[in-house]
């Protein structure tokens, strides 16, 4: 339905996507995923046609829509990083506004705006001015206006940035809700693995502008088959215990964390009893110590040695 | 284009102090300055002058000042001015002398002396002229008649420029005052207007009406023409104030006046545009228009006459500066009397600016991806 195909882009002397090729399937939720500065805005803007690829192409049922964009914008509705409103004007002007540019007119205007305001849940808020909105409820009407003209493709840059967990799982459940109900194709884009775990039909990864790995949730977490993920939970760390992981031969990946240490191992070996001596002679307390089941943050550590959110 | 006036307008309906703001500034500077006199003309500073018996003759000269506005009063109620405070310095005429009296300390007590003893000065030169033909035998009227003639000849021709080059300008106080601040304060707020399509890409706003089935050209016409219309009206409600409350008639052409200011709105419009263009966000865009703004009105005359600017290099850059050319529109119709067929040569340099400003900022702008 939707490609990209072996797409670069370059900012001046910084390639923010490196070869990048990609496809959309109809009533799929595509997830990419990837650190700020990972590629995937810059991603999502070639794919709405916002920006031009400095290399390769972005086909829409098999045509190319870099020199003719308007068949694939009048299939999308994006959903910008940014709050992409007017602060001084109310949810239901907003709606209105941003109705009346996609040609909606009359009560068919006014039935769309009703549907979109219950839908994201601001029905009783329609009157209230979006500067004193809270940033769950601004987040959910950003995502109201990209579906207002009812797109076929809803395209979505980090709807979850800087809100509240109550909000998000709002979020998160309409994105599930119009996928099931309305069969609507979405591509997702998140720091937060968690979303695109549970969101996402296919993944894509991104690091520093090239794409390293994708495919189903289930096949990316193949990627770990052959190794284990062994998280090490402890009060305090100490810098000798940590250097020794490090420098330990059937360690492979080494993460540290406030509380937590996530190390990668091969599957044949087992350093259980090795740890724990190592944690007796540190003197570390140790809370816990177990093998988990891999995890696309895991996934993430394993392919580039830093974590999502590093 | 439409839904998008529509929704500027209401955004200015619910947060208008912007605009209040920088309108009523313009009034209050350009009336409190006026009040104040800076620079003599519109009728002169109120001196009170007591006349006594054969002075008559002073004081009719005197009258004839424009610096000063001389009035007669008996002489309780200069004293009880000058007492109260409602008059700085007051004047005694007599036959063969006169008095200067001071009630408050001010630079223009100087000022006033000069000015009578002038006419003073020039009386007794005439008499003395007089009787010294009358002493010769000669014909007295005629000796002063041809000294008053090679006074007017003068010893040397002093020729003075203004902007539509005749030999002499004239000054009006009060239409300089209103025109310079009304159109200072117009770039303001044109150009936090136009500052919004900045605001508006930043916020992607703009990336959301770009998917949508209107045209980009739609969005600026619509964004320019609101910001247009909101400085326009800032000028239009200052002149509409001056010429309704304080009288000030612009030599009965507001009407044409404004008109031939649109002009001056649009090539601000398009200065902001280039602007815009030319920074990378609004923070950088609000230092660099307080700075534009203050030296374009000072470098074009908006807080003094440029007649008495004599530095080339600044009488230069006036030249490039629309500001210049808004108030030789004022200036020109409300002083001069000046019709629009005169007034074309600051018009079209006016629109010029805008298309070209135009061309050029909306051109870096799409280039640069602001």
């Amino acid at each position: 339905m939707l490609e990209l195909v072996d797409i670069s882009k370059r900012f001046k002397k910084i390639e923010a996507v490196k070869s990048l090729n990609m496809f959309i399937e109809q009533g799929e939720i595509v997830g990419l995923l990837g650190p700020n500065g990972a590629g995937k805005s810059t991603a999502i803007s070639i794919l709405s046609t916002l920006i031009e690829p400095t290399q390769g192409d972005v086909r829409f049922l098999k045509e190319s829509v870099i020199q003719k964009p308007a068949p694939l914008r009048k299939a999308i509705g994006v959903v910008p990083q940014e709050i992409a409103l007017y602060p001084q004007l109310s949810a239901e002007e907003n709606l209105l506004f941003f109705g009346r540019i996609y040609r909606l007119k009359g009560s068919k205007l006014k039935q769309r705006v009703n549907e979109i305001l219950e839908l994201i849940g601001l029905t009783e808020k329609r009157k209230a001015l979006v500067d004193s909105f809270s940033g769950g409820m601004k987040r959910r009407l950003n995502i109201g206006v990209a579906m207002l003209h009812n797109p076929q493709i809803l395209i979505m840059d980090e709807p979850t940035v800087g809100i509240d967990p109550q909000s998000r799982s709002y979020i998160l459940e309409t994105v599930k809700r119009l996928n099931k109900e309305h069969q609507m194709t979405v591509v997702y884009t998140s720091h937060y693995m968690e979303e695109v775990d549970y969101l996402c039909d296919r993944i894509y990864i991104m690091d520093q502008g090239n794409l390293i790995a994708s495919g189903t949730k289930e096949e990316i977490k193949q990627i770990l088959s052959s190794e284990n993920t062994i998280s090490i939970q402890a009060d305090r760390w100490n810098s000798m215990f940590i250097a020794q992981l490090k420098g330990h031969e059937s360690i492979t990946k080494v993460h540290v964390e406030e509380d937590e240490i996530t190390l990668i191992t091969p599957k044949e070996v087992n350093l259980f009893s090795e740890i724990i001596s190592m944690t007796e002679e540190y003197g570390i307390a140790l809370r816990s110590l177990h093998v988990k089941s891999p995890t696309l943050e895991d996934v993430f550590l394993h392919l580039t040695g830093r974590a999502l959110r590093d | 284009m439409k839904g998008i006036l529509l929704a500027r307008v209401r955004e200015f309906i619910r947060n208008p102090f912007t605009f209040l703001l920088f309108t009523g500034m313009s009034i209050v500077f350009a009336w409190v300055i006026s009040s104040m006199n800076v620079g003599g003309g519109g009728g002169g500073l109120p001196v009170p002058v007591y006349v006594e018996e054969g002075a008559d003759g002073y004081q009719s000269f005197l009258e004839q000042q424009e610096a000063f506005q001389f009035y007669p009063v008996d002489k309780e109620t200069l004293e009880e001015e000058l007492r109260e405070g409602e008059a700085d310095t007051g004047v005694i005429l007599s036959k063969n002398r006169f008095d200067i009296l001071v009630g408050v300390e001010s630079p223009n007590a100087g000022l006033i002396q000069q000015t009578v003893q002038e006419v003073y000065t020039t009386d007794i030169q005439e008499t003395l002229i007089g009787d010294t033909a009358d002493a010769a035998g000669m014909e007295a009227d005629q000796a002063v008649s041809a000294y008053k003639e090679t006074l007017s000849d003068g010893t040397f021709d002093l020729a003075v420029n203004s902007f539509s080059g005749e030999e002499s300008w004239k000054y009006d106080d009060n239409v300089h005052r209103i025109g310079g601040f009304a159109l200072f304060f117009a770039i303001y707020t044109i150009a936090y207007g136009v500052v919004k399509i900045l605001t508006e890409k930043r916020m992607g706003v703009w990336d959301r009406i770009i998917l949508s089935p209107v045209k980009k050209s739609e969005m600026y016409i619509a964004n320019l023409l609101y910001s247009f219309i909101e400085g326009y009206l800032q000028i239009l409600i200052i002149f509409s104030v001056f010429y309704f409350w304080r009288g000030i008639t612009f030599n009965d052409q507001m009407i044409e006046i404004l008109l031939m200011l649109i002009p001056y709105a649009l090539a601000i419009v398009a200065m902001s545009i280039l602007i815009t263009a030319l920074v990378k966000n609004v923070e950088q865009f609000n230092a660099a228009i307080s700075i534009i703004t203050v030296s374009l009105a000072m470098i074009g005359g908006a807080f003094w006459p440029l007649e008495i600017v004599s530095n080339p290099v600044l009488l230069f850059l006036a030249k490039l500066n629309p500001i210049k050319y808004g108030l030789d529109i004022i200036q020109g119709a409300a002083v001069y009397g000046y019709s629009f067929t005169e007034l074309l040569q600051p018009i079209s340099i006016l629109t010029l600016m805008a298309v070209l400003f135009t061309g050029i900022g909306i051109h870096l702008m799409e280039k640069r991806h602001i």
